[in-house]
């Protein structure tokens, strides 16, 4: 993509993970309520089913994404230093890969439970 | 960086107080102030979820932690802020496809998002403790 277009693609990878984590957290909130009494192995169960750890990795990604673009854009508007805009957008960077591990290490430990 | 000196060529207005704040303007800052908190709250989170699915008594100790009455507040917040986002970005999507582009409409849309973030978390504040 050239440089004129960075804002662009920006603009529309805002766009597609907030579709996509529009439809999984109605999805969680829809799965959430339907259950009456939710119990270990009922969230176990599903967070172990290939789909929604799958879907919930997606998500994730999405996350990283749509928080990364938000954040630079408000990092962008407010911090007009140049030295303390890299410093800060290197820390929320950081925060967002150091979160991704955490969430990675957390759905690969479930064995998929078909 | 791509210039070194846009620094000194943008034009700044830094007295918040000298600007006019139509809904919309409160409604954005809800949106963006939304976002960070949520960004925030995201490590959090993430060890709820790990608490919750490493065996029943983690998943017992995530249930207890987000009932104590600081947790309570917190996710109260939380709740505000994810609604708020998420239909403050329904109506940039809809914004986007010039639907309610209109001045009149879009002050009236954003005062509707507003509201319904307020809304949803008063419904959440009287479930909560209620």
């Amino acid at each position: 993509m050239s440089y004129q277009a960075k804002g662009l693609q920006a603009w529309f990878l805002q766009r597609v993970s907030a579709v996509f984590m529009a439809c999984y957290i109605i999805f969680f909130i829809w799965f959430f309520l339907n259950t009456e009494q939710m119990t270990y192995p009922i969230w176990l169960n599903w967070f172990s089913h290939p789909l929604m750890n799958i879907a919930t990795g997606l998500f994730l990604v999405q996350l990283v994404i749509h928080a990364w673009v938000g954040m630079r854009d408000i990092v962008l508007d407010y911090i007009p230093n140049d030295a303390v805009r890299l410093i800060t957008l290197t820390c929320i960077g950081f925060f967002l890969i150091a979160s991704s591990l955490e969430m990675i290490r957390i759905l690969f430990s479930l064995s998929f439970n078909v | 960086m791509r210039s070194i000196n846009h620094q000194k060529t943008r034009p700044k207005n830094l007295n918040l107080l000298s600007v006019k704040f139509p809904m919309s303007a409160i409604m954005s800052v809800g949106h963006r102030a939304a976002g960070v908190l949520l960004f925030l709250s995201l490590p959090y989170f993430i060890y709820i979820f790990q608490l919750s699915l490493t065996n029943d008594a983690g998943f017992l100790q995530a249930k207890g932690e987000l009932q104590s009455p600081a947790v309570k507040i917190f996710c109260l917040i939380s709740i505000w802020a994810l609604a708020h986002h998420f239909i403050a970005g329904i109506r940039y999507f809809l914004l986007d496809i010039d639907i309610g582009i209109e001045k009149k409409w879009a002050q009236k849309s954003a005062l509707f998002v507003t509201v319904l973030g307020s809304v949803i978390f008063v419904i959440s504040f009287i479930l909560f403790y209620l």
